[in-house]
C-alpha cells in the first residue's frame, strides 16, 4: 500500500469512528449474528472503577524519588526517599501513605509484591483541561474534545452497553448492568439510550424504597418532549422497582471474609464484594473518593503519612488490598479487575499554600488477580525536566489504553466496536491478559508471530514479519507510544509462514505494531531513527 | 382554602407542536387559569389558589412584574434567629471539645437556617423572590461543606440575603458583590490568595462557572485574575481580626499583590504602596477586572447566563429550534448592559415560555417536588431539608462548585424512590379533616368527575386522558357506584383513606415529576 493511501484510509476511520460516537447516535452492531447475545453478556467479567474526583497528586502517589528536581519543586510536600515505599530495586517508589506496614495488608506494596497491581504512569490526554468537570467527562465519557462546546452527554461504558444490546432498554436484563455505589447517577453510565446503570447507597433502603415504584401509567407514544420526559421517569421509576429486589437477594445471599469497617471507600468495596459474592450479575461497579482538590494543606508538615492526601491515599490501598483478599479467599478474584482515574494530576511546583494547583498528566492503577492483569509498571517515570507551556506534565499514555484493554480484553468487544466507543482507533495498552490460546500463532506468541525489521529503522525502508502457522485472516496495525492509530498497514488473508508487509516512510520516532488475527492480540514496539 | 376558582374548565388542548415558536415577543393573551399555573409552576414553588386568583386576567408582563418584585422595595426577610449574629471562635486553632462544640452549634445553625428558607419557600406569595434566589444559590455555589471543614452558616445566611438583594439586578455589579462576599472568599480559597503564591481557585471559577463558561481564556488569564484578587480576607470568627465587623470582607495591603496585571489583553497596572488600599483596589483592580471580563466576553457571559437561565426557567435541555430564542435573549441581555430585569422578565412574559409545547417539560427539582407538595396539601412540611438531601438536593450545601447538575440527573434509581417516600410519609400525615377540607375545597366536588378533571388539573403538569381519570374516580369511589360519591365525601373517615390513595397513586406518577 503506498502511503498516500495508508494515511487516507487511517483518516477516514478514524473521522467516521469519531463522528459517529460524538454524535451520540446508537449505533446498532454490524455483526451478522445479532441475534445472539454479546460475549460480555455470556462472560462473568466485572470491572470496578474506583474514581478519585478533584485531581489526585500524581507526583505525590508515585514518587519521583531518584529526580533532585522533584524535592526542588516541592520543597515543603516531597516526599523524603528513605520514607517512600520501593518496588524491588526499580526506580518506581510509593508514597508511604499507599504503601508499607502502616496500611492495611501493606496496601498497594502488598499489592505489587503479589502481582496484583499494575501502575500506569502519566496518562493524559492532549489539550489538557484544568477544569475539575470539562476533565472528568472527558475521562468518563472516553472523548476528548478540544471543542468546549461540544457537550459530552455518554459515558464511554453507557455508549458500549448501547451498542453491544440492541434491544435496550426495551428488553431489560435481568440484573442492572451497572451499579454505581452512593451518588448521582454518573456520566460514565449515560447513553443516548437512557441510563445503562443504578446508584445505591443501601440495599436493604433500595429494596423498601423501589419497591412497589413502578407507576400506573403506560409508556406515552414520544411525539414531543413531554412525552420523551415522562417515558424517561417512566423508566427509571420502572427499573428501580425491578432491581431493588435483585440486589437485596443478592446482598442477602452475599458475605464478605474482611472487616471493611462502615466507611469511606473501603465500605464501598466491601459492599461490591458482597454484591459479587451473592451472584449480582452486574457488569460494571462505579465507586467513588473524593477530596483530591488539594490546593491548600494537602499533607502534615511534621508527618507526611498524615494530612488530606495521605489519608485519601491509604484509604484507597486498604480498600483495594481488604476488596483483593476477600475476592481471593471467596474465589471470584480472578473474575474482576478494578481501575483507577482521576480527572487530572496536579502541578508539579507546590503553590504557596502548602497545596498543589490543577495540572496535567496523572497516574492509574490496575487491580486483579495475576491470572487477569500483568503487574508491572507502564511507563517511566515522569519527566520534571521537560513540561509543557504551562508548567505541566506530558502524557506518555493515552487516557483510552486501559478502556481500550478492558473493551477488547475483558470485555470482547471487536476491534469495530472499542474504536467506535472510543471516537479512534487505541492500542490497548494489555495490561490486562487475554485469557487465548491461538492455533494460528507460533506458540510463544508475539516473539516469533511479529517482528519489525531492521530495529531500528534508519533512512527509510524496513518491514513487518507476520509469521503464522496457518492461512489466516489478519489485521496489522502501527500505533504511537501513546497508544494512538497512526495507520493500517494490512488487513485480509494472508498465507501459513512467514509474510513480509513493508512500512512506508513513518517519522522518526518510536511506534508500535499490533496483529490482530482472530482472538488474539501481540504487539511489538520499534523505532524509527531519523 | 378555597380552591373553587379551579372550576372553571377553560382548557385548551395542547398543540401538538414538536417545535415550539420561537419568539420572545410578549404572550398578548389575557392570562387564563391554564397559563398562570404554568407560570407560578416554574416561578415560584408552585400555585396556590389564592396566586393563581390573583392573576388570571392580568397581561403576561403584569403577572411576571408582579411575581418578579423589586428587591429595592422590599421589606426585610424575618430573621432566621438570634445565632446569625453570634460568632464562634476559630474551631481549627481550639482543642478537639471545643471545635466539636463549635462545629455542632454550626450543624444545628444550618439546620436551622435551611429550615427558614424552606418557610419563606412555602409561605411565599407575591413578590415571589424565592425561585429566583434558588437559581443564583445553585449558581454562584457556595457549599457548607467544604474541603477545609464548615463555613459558618452566619455568613451563609448573609450571602443568602445578598442574593435575594441582587437577583434582579446588573450582572456585573452581582459579579463583584459575589467576589468580595465573605462566604465566597472562604469557599473557594480567596483567603488564602497572597501575594507571591497566589491561589487560583477562584480566578478560574470565575469565569469558567460563573460568567463565561469554559473556553474563553488562557490559563495564564487565570494566573493574573488570581493576582489582582490578592489580599481579601473574610472575617468569620470570634477571635480573627474584623476591620470591618463580624462577617465582613477585608482587605490587608501587603497581602497583596501591586504589580501589574495583564489580563485578557488588557493591563491592570501597577500601584504604589500609597494607593494599595481597599477602596482603591476594589475600584481599580477588582472592579476593572470584572469590568475588562464583560468588555471582552459580552456575547461569551451572554450565552453562559441566558441559557443557565433558560435551562432553570423554561427547559433543561434545549434544542436547536431554541436557538434563535437563546440568541435574542442574548441580544436583550447585552443592549441592556448585563441587567438582569429585562432579561428575565422578557424570558418569563414571552410568547415562547407560554407555548404549549414548553409546558410540563421541565423535571421537577427536589426544593420544587418538596415545596411544591407542601403548598399544593396546604400543609407544613416535617423534615423538609432532610427530604431534599435525600433525592441530592441538599440547600446551601450543593455537592460540589459546579452545583447541581440537574435535568435528569434528578431523577435516578436512588432519588425517585425517596420522592415517593418523602410524598408518601406527607400524605399520611394528612388527617381525616384535612382531607375532606381539602376535597371541598374544589368547586363542584360533589360530582367525582369534576372533582378529578379540577385536582389533576391543578396537580398535573398537563391534561389527563379520560381513561386516567376514569382510574383515579375508580380510586375515589372504591367499588362504590358514583352517585355514591357525595356521601363518601361527607363522610371524613371515607374520604381521608380514599384521597390519599389518589395522591399516593398521582405523585408516583410521571408527569407528576414534571412541571
Amino acid at each position: 500500500m503506498r502511503r498516500r493511501d495508508f494515511l487516507r484510509t487511517a483518516t477516514a476511520l478514524a473521522t467516521t469512528a469519531a463522528a459517529t460516537s460524538i454524535a451520540g447516535i446508537p449505533v446498532r452492531a454490524s455483526s451478522p449474528i445479532l441475534s445472539l447475545p454479546p460475549r460480555v453478556m455470556e462472560s462473568d467479567n466485572v470491572l470496578i472503577i474506583i474514581q478519585l474526583f478533584g485531581g489526585n497528586d500524581a507526583l505525590n502517589t508515585v514518587i519521583p524519588a531518584e529526580d533532585d528536581e522533584y524535592y526542588r519543586i516541592r520543597p515543603t510536600l516531597a516526599i523524603p526517599k528513605q520514607q517512600a515505599w520501593r518496588w524491588l530495586t526499580t526506580d518506581l517508589y510509593l508514597h508511604p501513605a499507599l504503601a508499607g506496614d502502616g496500611v492495611w495488608g501493606g496496601g498497594f506494596g502488598g499489592l505489587m509484591d503479589q502481582g496484583r497491581l499494575a501502575i500506569v504512569q502519566d496518562v493524559g490526554y492532549d489539550n489538557p483541561n484544568l477544569s475539575h468537570f470539562r476533565s472528568t467527562d472527558i475521562w468518563l465519557s472516553g472523548i476528548n474534545s478540544s471543542d468546549p462546546f461540544v457537550r459530552l452527554s455518554e459515558g464511554w461504558i453507557g455508549r458500549f452497553f448501547a451498542r453491544v444490546l440492541p434491544d435496550f432498554p426495551a428488553v431489560l436484563p435481568e440484573h442492572p448492568l451497572c451499579v454505581q455505589i452512593g451518588g448521582t447517577l454518573s456520566l460514565l453510565f449515560q447513553s443516548a439510550k437512557g441510563d445503562v446503570g443504578i446508584a445505591l447507597t443501601d440495599p436493604q433502603k433500595f429494596f423498601e424504597l423501589g419497591k412497589g415504584s413502578t407507576p400506573d401509567e403506560e409508556p406515552l407514544p414520544e411525539v414531543d418532549t413531554f412525552a420523551r420526559e415522562f417515558n424517561y421517569i417512566r423508566s427509571i421509576a420502572t427499573q428501580a422497582d425491578r432491581y431493588s429486589q435483585a440486589v437485596l437477594d443478592a446482598y442477602s445471599r452475599g458475605r464478605t471474609t474482611v472487616d471493611y469497617g462502615s466507611r469511606g471507600l473501603p465500605a464501598q468495596l466491601g459492599m461490591i464484594a458482597r454484591l459479587i459474592s451473592g451472584g449480582l450479575k452486574t457488569k460494571v461497579y462505579l465507586c467513588y473518593l473524593g477530596g483530591f482538590d488539594t490546593h491548600v494543606q494537602q499533607q502534615e508538615a511534621d508527618d507526611v503519612t498524615k494530612g488530606v492526601h495521605p489519608s485519601l491515599l491509604t484509604q484507597l490501598a486498604s480498600g483495594v488490598a481488604m476488596f483483593m483478599q476477600d475476592a481471593l479467599q471467596q474465589g471470584f478474584a480472578r473474575r474482576v479487575v478494578g481501575i483507577t482515574i482521576s480527572e487530572f494530576g496536579r502541578r508539579p511546583y507546590e503553590n504557596g499554600s502548602r497545596g498543589t494547583d490543577h495540572g496535567a498528566a496523572g497516574v492509574q492503577f490496575v487491580f486483579g488477580d495475576g491470572e487477569s492483569i500483568l503487574s508491572s509498571r507502564f511507563g517511566t517515570a515522569p519527566n520534571l525536566h521537560e513540561l509543557d507551556a504551562n508548567g505541566d506534565l506530558m502524557y506518555q499514555n493515552d487516557y483510552r489504553r486501559l478502556y481500550a484493554d478492558i473493551l477488547l480484553n475483558w470485555f470482547d468487544a471487536t476491534p469495530e466496536d472499542a474504536a467506535a466507543i472510543l471516537g479512534d482507533r487505541i492500542a490497548p495498552l494489555n495490561v490486562i491478559k487475554r485469557r487465548v490460546t491461538s492455533s494460528i500463532l507460533p506458540a510463544d506468541g508475539a516473539r516469533s508471530a511479529l517482528a519489525v525489521v531492521p530495529n531500528p529503522i534508519v533512512g527509510g525502508g524496513g518491514e513487518v514479519r507476520v509469521q503464522l502457522r496457518r492461512l489466516a485472516s489478519v489485521q496489522v496495525e502501527i500505533y504511537n507510544l501513546r497508544g494512538q492509530f497512526v495507520g493500517e498497514l494490512y488487513r485480509g488473508l494472508l498465507p501459513e509462514g512467514t509474510s513480509r508487509l513493508s512500512l512506508p516512510v513513518l517519522q522518526a520516532g518510536t511506534y508500535l505494531a499490533q496483529l490482530r488475527c482472530n482472538d488474539a492480540l501481540v504487539q511489538t514496539t520499534f523505532t524509527v531513527a531519523r | 382554602m378555597n380552591r373553587r376558582v379551579f372550576l372553571r374548565l377553560e382548557r385548551r388542548a395542547p398543540a401538538r407542536l414538536a417545535e415550539p415558536i420561537s419568539s420572545i415577543e410578549p404572550y398578548e393573551e389575557p392570562l387564563q387559569r391554564s397559563d398562570v399555573l404554568h407560570l407560578l409552576r416554574r416561578l415560584t414553588f408552585g400555585p396556590t389558589p389564592e396566586l393563581v386568583e390573583q392573576l388570571v386576567g392580568k397581561s403576561a408582563e403584569e403577572a411576571v412584574d408582579l411575581l418578579l418584585g423589586d428587591p429595592s422595595q422590599e421589606p426585610p426577610v424575618p430573621s432566621p434567629g438570634a445565632w446569625v449574629n453570634q460568632a464562634q471562635e476559630d474551631p481549627r486553632g481550639v482543642d478537639i471539645v471545643t471545635r466539636n462544640q463549635i462545629e455542632s452549634t454550626w450543624q444545628a445553625n444550618f439546620k436551622a437556617l435551611q429550615q427558614w428558607w424552606i418557610e419563606q419557600m412555602l409561605a411565599e406569595t407575591i413578590p415571589a423572590r424565592e425561585k429566583l434566589t434558588l437559581f443564583w444559590s445553585g449558581h454562584f455555589t457556595t457549599e457548607f461543606t467544604y474541603d477545609l471543614g464548615y463555613i459558618p452558616p452566619q455568613v451563609l445566611y448573609r450571602q443568602n440575603l445578598m442574593l435575594r438583594r441582587m437577583r434582579l439586578a446588573n450582572f456585573r455589579a452581582f459579579l463583584e458583590e459575589v467576589t468580595l462576599d465573605c462566604a465566597m472568599l472562604e469557599y473557594l480559597g480567596g483567603t488564602l490568595n497572597v501575594a507571591g503564591t497566589p491561589n487560583e481557585n477562584y480566578a478560574r471559577e470565575m469565569m469558567e462557572l460563573y460568567s463565561t463558561g469554559i473556553g474563553w481564556y488562557t490559563e495564564g488569564d487565570v494566573k493574573e485574575a488570581a493576582r489582582v484578587l490578592t489580599g481579601w480576607k473574610s472575617s468569620l470568627y470570634s477571635d480573627a481580626p474584623a476591620p470591618n465587623g463580624i462577617f465582613n470582607t477585608w482587605f490587608k495591603p501587603s497581602d497583596h499583590d501591586i504589580g501589574a496585571k495583564q489580563y485578557l489583553g488588557m493591563t491592570i497596572p501597577a500601584r504604589d504602596q500609597d494607593t494599595n488600599t481597599e477602596y482603591l483596589v476594589r475600584t481599580q483592580e477588582v472592579r476593572r477586572m470584572i469590568e475588562i471580563l464583560f468588555q471582552q466576553r459580552p456575547e461569551a457571559i451572554a450565552r453562559f447566563i441566558v441559557g443557565k437561565l433558560y435551562r432553570f426557567f423554561v427547559y433543561s435541555n434545549p434544542g436547536a429550534t431554541d436557538a434563535a430564542v437563546l440568541s435574542a435573549l442574548m441580544e436583550v441581555f447585552i443592549a441592556n448592559d448585563f441587567e438582569l430585569r429585562p432579561l428575565v422578565r422578557t424570558l418569563l412574559a414571552s410568547k415562547h415560555f407560554f407555548d404549549p409545547a414548553n409546558r410540563g417539560v421541565q423535571i421537577k427539582t427536589p426544593a420544587e417536588f418538596v415545596v411544591g407538595l407542601g403548598r399544593q396539601l396546604g400543609v407544613t412540611l416535617s423534615g423538609a431539608a432532610d427530604g431534599m438531601a435525600r433525592m441530592e438536593q441538599d440547600l446551601i450545601d450543593p455537592p460540589d462548585v459546579s452545583g447541581w447538575p440537574g435535568y435528569r440527573t434528578w431523577i435516578s434509581t436512588k432519588t425517585f424512590p425517596q420522592r415517593i417516600q418523602y410524598a408518601g410519609q406527607l400524605i399520611a400525615s394528612l388527617s381525616d379533616a384535612q382531607a375532606q377540607a381539602f376535597v371541598r375545597s374544589f368547586e363542584g366536588w360533589q360530582s367525582v368527575e369534576t372533582f378529578v378533571a379540577a385536582v389533576t388539573e391543578f396537580l398535573l403538569p398537563r391534561p389527563v386522558s379520560a381513561e386516567r381519570q376514569a382510574y383515579y374516580q375508580a380510586i375515589l369511589l372504591a367499588g362504590a357506584p358514583k352517585y355514591e360519591w357525595p356521601s363518601i365525601a361527607n363522610d371524613a373517615q371515607a374520604v381521608g383513606s380514599r384521597l390519599r390513595s389518589l395522591l399516593r397513586a398521582i405523585v408516583k406518577a410521571p408527569d407528576y415529576h414534571l412541571c
